[in-house]
């Protein structure tokens, strides 16, 4: 128990010195931390805008040119985002915010990580409490004529 | 030429439907007659879908653009290799190739059990070709590749010149990525087939298990292949600077690699343990299902993607298609659950066993997420007519948590023993790498590793390699001590004897490497620029000069040039061209990316295009850190894969033994 004990204490230290360690600084959003979260609406490249590859793209000048002026009005990305699918509908964030309807798109993969949870645990459970093996039956009895043709058949083929 | 593949496809779907039908019959009737008669159709299969496959490709080559087919997706000018992969770049031309896929796996499954496995056979020949008259019927009246071109609807005629393929699809990966990728998804039909043909049969013992294990390894390992080529394709091709998007048609390739992932480790369990029969089956049904379904979406075209090439109105074809294979197998699978009940108990919850339950609960999650998430969008459209994306931020907030466990039991799984590991055991094989992996955390974190998820990657990355490098270290220790043998015949007798086992090590040492390449995303950095001759543009410690813009002419495309001179650290380092293209028969640009690839990072420059106001080249440069190993993880995975499917010398006595029993049987059925 004490051993349980000390590795629990242990792997929450770790734990919390590491959130502590890596906690991103707040940031100041930028064209190309928010162009990341922005899908360009051009239809010819499915892409976010900072990877939109087409020349002399429209909608991806004027996306970034959007965010450009929300974020020297001094708006945080949340905000930014939010003008973004007002202005441009809901498509333009390369994923839905976690709201309404589209809280199912966050919330279903966890939960069926732990359906998928309980469902090992009952499994492990129904397999653990499965009756012992039982011991192997005894070989059954060879007609003497049958094991002599066995003898000679492994001897023609070389196992003895 | 178009006549003789039509009579080809008419003729194979004869054949597919014959066998389908004759193959039932003759496992009903146990008659080897019918049974022999259905393989024998399937060979006819197989040799009419080739007559149609060489009649489309013979007109590809010789430029007959009075097939429509032909003059919509190849010119005069296309290079020969190109001219080739035209077969599969339309939807009717790679249905066909699908289909052509599907005859040789039939055929080679066919000729492999000509004296084996009779009993299984029937059922087997019959799924196959229920498969094969599915496509059959698609590739015939559907989307059938031996139309003629007409104009105005009215007249045949034959036009000068073709449209030309894809600009995008013309990269030397891109010839070989859709084979793989097709001879993966289409594979599984074959584990598929054993699966439903035990099923029937109920002949669910250790023999259906053995054969549909290396039938999914191989489509398994061309699948996995098919998708880094992809990727490889995207890096080189799209200019974005990255190699996977989570676009829709990567995610429907990456759902049956998932859950074949799963199998291959699952039925190690069924072999040694005689536990989780259901389940197999339900992973072997569920990877086919999903290598349909990735087909399904492809061509669909019910999600946006980047293969929009491929879209038509097939879908709902495939939707009865997919709705047939569920229905029809999932009953068979509940009609014999009781011949699938678990011989064994579960002794620790600390044994292999269990790191396999994990493993598989982790993949499945995964496949339900990317699932979910990929289909999400046309949910939302149906329920709340809404249309949302859900793109990389959803994907990577999910996975990469997810693929964080896997990568963990990567390394822990495989020490883990059998029924029961003690306390000692784990201490034992856990201590130095654990040790290891924290002193490599500190260096990296001292070094300035701040991305958590990166550094955990790397941090597992070395937990794991030290886990695996030293099972081959004790194991080889051994051998060096009972064998009195050196370290490298050591090695090599071990590896050698146990295929299965230390080529699984191998694949897990490249699965690895291509987390380490993952991780590198972290730390990706870009700049922009326009650019005339003369002009610097700096990135890190690298430093580009634009030495001189050239526009050239060849028969396929025009372009323009850009030739860098890069610096790195201020000393001469490489010179770099990349390209703006336009394809003359397709009318379309496209850009041809530098990339300086090295162990630790790519230079990656894209010339976007000229800017049509200061005529400046609108350039764009990536530095892509520990990209190559991406591209090396895979190779290793590759060959990993390869040596787990060689006989090991294990099972070569194994399977001589069998032989004799076999020879034993034979002589007491003659008493």
């Amino acid at each position: 128990m004490a051993l349980k004990r000390s590795a629990t204490v242990i792997v929450l230290g770790i734990l919390l010195a590491a959130t502590a360690a890596f906690a991103d600084d707040a940031r100041m959003p930028t064209v190309e931390s928010i162009g990341n979260e922005v899908q360009c609406t051009c239809g010819g490249c499915v892409a976010p805008i900072n990877q939109c590859p087409m020349l002399n793209c429209a909608e991806k000048a004027e996306i970034r040119a959007f965010i450009s002026k929300e974020i020297s009005d001094g708006k945080d990305e949340r905000t930014i985002l939010q003008d973004l699918s007002l202005r441009y509908g809901l498509q333009v964030l390369s994923a839905p915010p976690a709201k309404g309807f589209n809280l199912a798109v966050w919330v279903l993969p966890g939960v069926g990580l732990l359906v998928g949870l309980s469902l090992v645990v009952v499994i492990v459970r129904r397999w653990r409490s499965k009756p012992a093996d039982a011991p192997p039956a005894p070989p059954a009895a060879y007609d003497s004529k049958v094991l002599a043709a066995m003898e000679e058949e492994m001897k023609s083929a070389g196992l003895h | 030429m178009n006549q003789v593949g039509s009579v080809g496809l008419i003729a194979a779907l004869a054949f597919a439907a014959y066998a389908l039908v004759a193959g039932a019959v003759g496992g009903r009737l146990r008659s080897p007659r019918i049974t022999r008669s259905a393989e024998r159709a399937t060979w006819g299969f197989f040799l009419m879908i080739t007559m149609a496959v060489v009649a489309l490709e013979y007109m590809i080559l010789t430029n007959d653009f009075h097939n429509a087919y032909v003059a919509e997706h190849s010119n005069r000018d296309l290079l020969t290799y190109y001219k080739v992969a035209s077969l599969w770049a339309g939807q009717e031309g790679s249905l066909l190739f699908w289909t052509w896929l599907l005859s040789i796996y039939s055929a080679l499954v066919v000729w492999q059990n000509r004296r084996k496995n009779r009993q299984l056979m029937p059922y087997v020949v019959s799924v196959l070709m229920g498969t094969g008259t599915f496509f059959s019927l698609l590739v015939f009246f559907v989307a059938n590749p031996f139309q003629e071109l007409w104009a105005n609807g009215t007249q045949a005629f034959t036009a000068p010149d073709g449209n030309g393929l894809n600009p995008l699809l013309q990269y030397h990966s891109m010839v070989i990525h859709p084979p793989m990728l097709y001879l993966g998804y289409v594979g599984m039909v074959v584990p598929f087939a054993f699966a439903t043909a035990a099923l029937i049969t109920r002949q669910l013992g250790d023999n259906w298990i053995r054969i549909t294990r290396r039938w999914t390894m191989v489509p398994w390992m061309l699948l996995g292949t098919g998708i880094l080529l992809g990727g490889n394709w995207a890096y080189a091709v799209l200019g974005w600077g990255g190699y996977w998007g989570w676009d829709p048609v990567e995610n429907a390739s990456l759902l049956p690699w998932l859950a074949g992932t799963a199998f291959l480790h699952s039925v190690m369990i069924q072999e040694k343990r005689g536990m989780l029969k259901v389940w197999n089956v339900a992973l072997v049904i569920l990877t086919f299902f999903l290598s349909i379904f990735g087909t399904f979406l492809t061509r669909s075209g019910i999600v946006s993607s980047v293969h929009a090439f491929a879209q038509s109105n097939i879908g709902p074809f495939f939707a009865v298609f997919l709705a047939i294979i569920l229905f029809f197998s999932v009953t068979l699978l509940f009609l014999r659950l009781d011949h699938l009940k678990s011989e064994n108990k579960l002794d620790s919850m600390v044994s292999r066993e269990s790191g396999f339950l994990f493993n598989n609960w982790i993949l499945l999650a995964l496949v339900f997420a990317v699932f979910w998430g990929t289909l999400f969008p046309v949910i939302s459209k149906a329920i709340e007519n809404t249309t949302v994306t859900v793109g990389a931020p959803f994907f990577n907030k999910v996975a990469i948590p997810m693929g964080l466990l896997l990568l963990l039991l990567t390394g822990a799984g495989p020490l883990l023993a059998w029924r029961k590991t003690s306390f000692q055991s784990i201490r034992r094989n856990f201590t130095v790498p654990l040790i290891v992996a924290a002193v490599a955390g500190v260096v990296m974190f001292v070094e300035g590793v701040r991305n958590l998820y990166a550094w955990m990657t790397l941090f597992l990355s070395v937990f794991v390699t030290i886990c695996i490098l030293g099972e081959f270290w004790k194991g080889a220790r051994t051998r060096m001590r009972t064998a009195k043998e050196n370290f490298a015949v050591a090695l090599y007798n071990l590896t050698m004897r146990n295929t299965r086992r230390y080529g699984g090590y191998v694949v897990h040492i490249g699965i690895v490497l291509l987390f380490i390449g993952f991780a590198g995303q972290a730390f990706k950095t870009d700049s922009k620029g326009l650019m005339q001759e003369g002009d610097l543009l700096r990135i890190n410690n690298y430093e580009l000069r634009l030495s001189e813009l050239v526009s050239g002419d060849n028969p396929n495309y025009e372009y323009t040039r850009a030739n860098f001179s890069v610096t790195k650290n201020g000393e001469a380092f490489t010179s770099m061209h990349p390209e703006k293209r336009f394809y003359k028969a397709s009318q379309q640009p496209t850009s041809y990316v530098a990339i300086h690839p090295t162990l630790s990072e790519d230079l990656y420059v894209v010339l976007a295009g000229l800017d049509p106001g200061t005529n400046k080249a609108i350039v764009q440069v990536f530095v892509n850190p520990l990209v190559m190993w991406v591209w090396i993880g895979g190779v290793v995975t590759l060959l990993g894969t390869l040596l787990a499917m060689v006989p090991s010398r294990v099972e070569r006595e194994m399977a001589e033994m069998r032989q004799a029993q076999e020879l034993i049987v034979q002589a007491g059925d003659a008493f």
